[in-house]
């Protein structure tokens, strides 16, 4: 993510929260936060537990986010919290780029806000016949994300979508919707076909039709983390074994059973670093009405 | 109709919902590949159908998308490639570093030694290896263990180069955290050790790692025991004194790769510390451990430049002076025998070469400890009334003279605190701001008084120069008011200064007030083993290898003490270089394969 993506995705994410700008440019916002938004980033529980029992009037916190990439110069010499004082109040003043802990606060704080939607496309503006109805089919659009893991990792998005009238499958679903302008509110002169399958078999299928997706990929690393799984087990075991092999001595009794234990220890070690393993998990989902009967 | 909906605790009895194999992630795992399982997390659709039989709420659709988009932007989308250089855009590490990042990762598979020589940046490729695997979400849980001084500085390095949100363990219940640094003292005493030993860490980092050398000892089994998927063991001196040590580092993180210990010694070992078939050993060795060396280039350090500035002392120091060294030679042959109190009369002389408040204190403590019919009282009486006729400081004046002359930051360096309180009164009667720096502050105020001296202060006092590091790249100037006799001490003042990071060349001033011992030092450290243009890091190797028997400054003491005149010392303090010549000239051959 460059200066300008951060800088597009921090602002989104506090407009979309309700908050208030109090100054905003290419290089900075400075962003009196709302009630939602300061729950969410500013890390005070027990003030807001505060103001929900008192129910007093809350103060949310006011930041100044700069995006430049700050020279390391620049921050060794900053304090690592540093702020303004202004006759509105304190400014907390922080850098803001791509690997800041505030931004990883923001993705992780859009993640827990961004879970789960039902929205409605809306229809084209003096298209629609003032009597008739439009029909509007029911999608389960759901994001994947697939992590192919041994010692190293690496992740794959898949933004598919199902038709609950139909089963049909859109692999490219969450890219045409980004396109649509959505609505949470059921537009008027529309009406929502029969769901054909229920939400429940629209996933089963969704996960199923991945799954043989995955199935045909390229399975080389897997192998490859095998095969240095299975080395890593015949080294130690070639060290354990003729060591506790030669402990036959009664007294070397207790000696034998700490080193079993430990030979153990390393062989699930090998395992939990080594064994290739795949894992499937829904990032967010939402259920999606849109124009047309598929 | 309202249907009551389980609330998350106790849906674990009574799971209303109708069910497509497994909940929230499978209990039986797919295959996907013979060797391959895939496991299935699917807990916001069931948070979908929550929503769905309850109506509401709904997330924002921008939020939505945003989610996407983050999940998009660190995605790893490569096994390979080192991200975490995209997200440290602040910082920049140096091309071994990186290297051995790369090396560690992709051909290692996370377990390694890191055993670059002093002064490469050992805890940086650390950083960088720590940060790809957070990143990549191989590792959450995290161990540092570092000798209890470097604590703190570890917490700081990994939270302002690497936003690595890492803390100090303090209490116990902070164990519970990701990434805790601890001291291996603390981790291996109960409880901790018991709690430690209950956990499964993902990566577990030992600094100074040649402590765990013995398998024998507490710290081995306690790192031997604990459960760990990767694990990284940094040290710069892998082997100290016998091969066994290097095999026994390995064996804790790959128990085999050198073979069982019979193996081992068969193959390897000709002598104690000489190795045989060292292809073959450093194949193997290559696969688990990296050493960068200096020499190997590619660092590159700026110069010191080192002036020496002759005093003569003025008439009344000199008398003082030369009263003290009486003082300390007749007296050195009352209490033949005593080494400590022998050693602590050398202290007196090396003072007067310093300031007249240092002797003046350690004077009158002497005179305290005599008893009151002691014929030494009057001796030292007349020593003080000696102190009382000297003005002015010659070393003081010379130094303010040259920091006028520099205009620019600079760190003066004294072994003693009555010197330092002297210079900082002088240099405030001068209107130079100084801050003093010292051992016994603690951390908060060092670091406000660093603080100072690089935004405010031209001056900075500093009586300790090891320990938690300071680093003051930005100055470039240093002054040696004084010289320790342990050039360990030296090496550490100038490293303050002139390490990884600094730009400039830097210039290192030591004061020699002639005809005192202090003239036989610098003449020694300067001019003999000449250690200021050494390498960095060349003289730890030489110190330790001369230091087995006794340490370098009590040799020196005893020197003075013994020799009956200046020539005698100066011959004495010639040997010792010439001793110490010798031993760098064998390291060097030893380091040339």
């Amino acid at each position: 993510m460059n200066t300008k993506q951060v800088h597009k995705f921090v602002t989104s994410y506090l407009d979309s929260m309700g908050c208030h700008f109090i100054e905003k440019s290419p290089s900075s916002v400075t962003v009196k936060l709302s009630p939602d938004a300061d729950r969410a980033l500013t890390n005070r529980p027990y003030y807001w537990s505060f103001v929900d029992r008192t129910g007093a009037e809350p103060e949310t916190m006011t930041y100044r986010w700069s995006f430049e990439n700050p020279s390391m110069a620049d921050r060794a010499a900053a304090s690592p919290i540093s702020y303004v004082m202004t006759e509105s109040g304190r400014i907390v003043q922080e850098d803001v780029y791509f690997g800041s802990r505030r931004l990883l606060q923001l993705f992780e704080a859009s993640h827990q806000g961004g879970r789960c939607v039902t929205l409605f496309e809306e229809p084209l503006r003096g298209r629609s016949d003032p009597l008739g109805s439009q029909p509007y089919t029911a999608w389960l659009g759901v994001n994947f994300k697939v992590s192919y893991e041994c010692d190293m990792k690496r992740e794959e998005l898949y933004g598919w979508g199902i038709s609950l009238a139909t089963g049909f499958i859109d692999e490219k679903f969450m890219e045409t919707l980004k396109l649509k302008r959505l609505t949470p509110r059921l537009p008027s002169n529309v009406h929502i076909l029969r769901n054909g399958i229920s939400l429940r078999k629209g996933m089963s299928q969704l996960e199923l039709t991945l799954e043989r997706k995955l199935k045909n990929v390229d399975f080389t690393w897997a192998v490859e983390a095998e095969q240095r799984r299975q080395d890593e087990l015949e080294r130690i075991r070639l060290y354990y074994q003729p060591m506790l092999e030669a402990m036959t001595h009664e007294d070397q009794k207790a000696q034998k059973e700490e080193q079993t234990a430990r030979y153990l220890q390393r062989e699930a070690e090998i395992d939990w670093q080594y064994r290739p393993r795949v894992s499937m998990s829904v990032m967010n989902c939402g259920i999606f009405h849109l124009p047309g009967i598929h | 109709m309202q249907i009551p909906f389980p609330s998350p605790a106790d849906t674990s009895t009574s799971v209303v919902s109708p069910s497509i194999p497994g909940s929230s992630s499978d209990p039986a795992p797919r295959k996907l590949h013979p060797f391959v399982e895939m496991h299935v997390e699917r807990s916001a659709f069931e948070d979908l159908e929550r929503r769905v039989e309850r109506n509401g709420s709904w997330d924002d659709w921008t939020l939505y998308q945003l989610a996407l988009e983050a999940e998009e932007a660190s995605l790893v989308t490569d096994f390979h490639a080192l991200q975490c250089l995209a997200l440290l855009p602040h910082f920049e590490p140096l091309p071994h570093q990186v290297d051995t990042a790369r090396k560690v990762l992709h051909e290692m598979r996370g377990r390694a030694i890191l055993a670059d020589e002093v002064g490469l940046g050992k805890t940086i490729e650390a950083g960088l290896i720590l940060k790809e695997y957070l990143i990549r979400g191989l590792v959450k849980k995290v161990l540092i263990l570092v000798p209890a001084s470097l604590v703190l500085q570890w917490v700081r390095e990994l939270n302002s180069k690497f936003d690595i949100p890492a803390i100090a363990q303090r209490k116990t219940y902070m164990w519970d955290n990701d990434i805790v640094v601890a001291s291996m003292d603390t981790a291996k005493r109960d409880p901790n050790r018991t709690i430690l030993l209950d956990y499964e860490f993902d990566l577990i980092i030992v600094d100074e790692a040649h402590k765990l050398k013995n398998k024998r000892t507490g710290n081995y089994q306690f790192i031997n025991e604990l459960r760990k998927k990767y694990c990284l063991l940094l040290t710069a001196t892998p082997v100290q004194n016998d091969l066994s040590e290097l095999y026994n580092l390995i064996t804790l993180l790959k128990p085999g790769q050198l073979g069982g210990e019979g193996d081992f010694a068969a193959n390897f070992v000709a002598d104690r510390r000489i190795p045989k078939n060292e292809s073959k050993l450093h194949e193997a060795l290559g696969q688990v451990m990296i050493r960068n060396r200096r020499s190997d280039g590619g660092v590159e350090f700026t110069k010191r430049i080192v002036t020496n500035v002759p005093l003569r002392l003025s008439p009344e120091e000199m008398a003082l002076y030369q009263g003290v060294t009486d003082y300390v030679r007749k007296h050195a042959t009352a209490e033949m025998g005593d080494l400590t109190s022998m050693l602590s009369l050398v202290t007196l002389q090396r003072e007067v070469c310093s300031s007249r408040d240092a002797v003046f204190i350690t004077l009158i403590n002497l005179f305290k400890k005599t008893t009151e019919d002691s014929p030494l009282r009057a001796r030292i009486w007349e020593l003080v009334e000696l102190i009382r006729s000297i003005k002015a400081n010659t070393k003081a004046e010379k130094t303010m003279e040259l920091v006028q002359q520099m205009n620019d930051k600079v760190i003066i360096f004294t072994e003693y605190r009555a010197t330092q309180e002297y210079l900082l009164k002088f240099f405030k009667e001068h209107d130079i701001t100084a801050v003093p720096y010292r051992g016994g502050m603690n951390r908060g105020k060092k670091d406000w008084m660093m603080d100072l001296f690089r935004r405010k202060a031209q001056v900075m006092i500093a009586t300790e120069a090891g320990g938690e590091g300071i680093n003051l790249q930005f100055c470039h100037h240093v002054i040696n008011f004084d010289l320790p006799w342990n050039p360990m001490r030296v090496e550490q003042r100038i490293g303050r200064v002139h390490r990884l990071g600094q730009t400039d060349d830097v210039q290192i001033f030591n004061l020699c007030t002639l005809g005192t011992i202090e003239e036989h030092i610098v003449h020694l450290l300067h001019e003999k083993i000449n250690m200021f243009e050494l390498v960095i890091g060349e003289l730890d190797d030489i110190i330790q290898h001369l230091e087995k028997e006794e340490s370098l400054e009590r040799r020196l003491a005893k020197m003075v003490l013994e020799s009956t005149d200046g020539e005698q010392l100066r011959q004495r303090i010639d040997g010792l270089g010439d001793t110490l010549l010798a031993t760098k000239n064998q390291i060097h051959r030893e380091n040339k394969p």
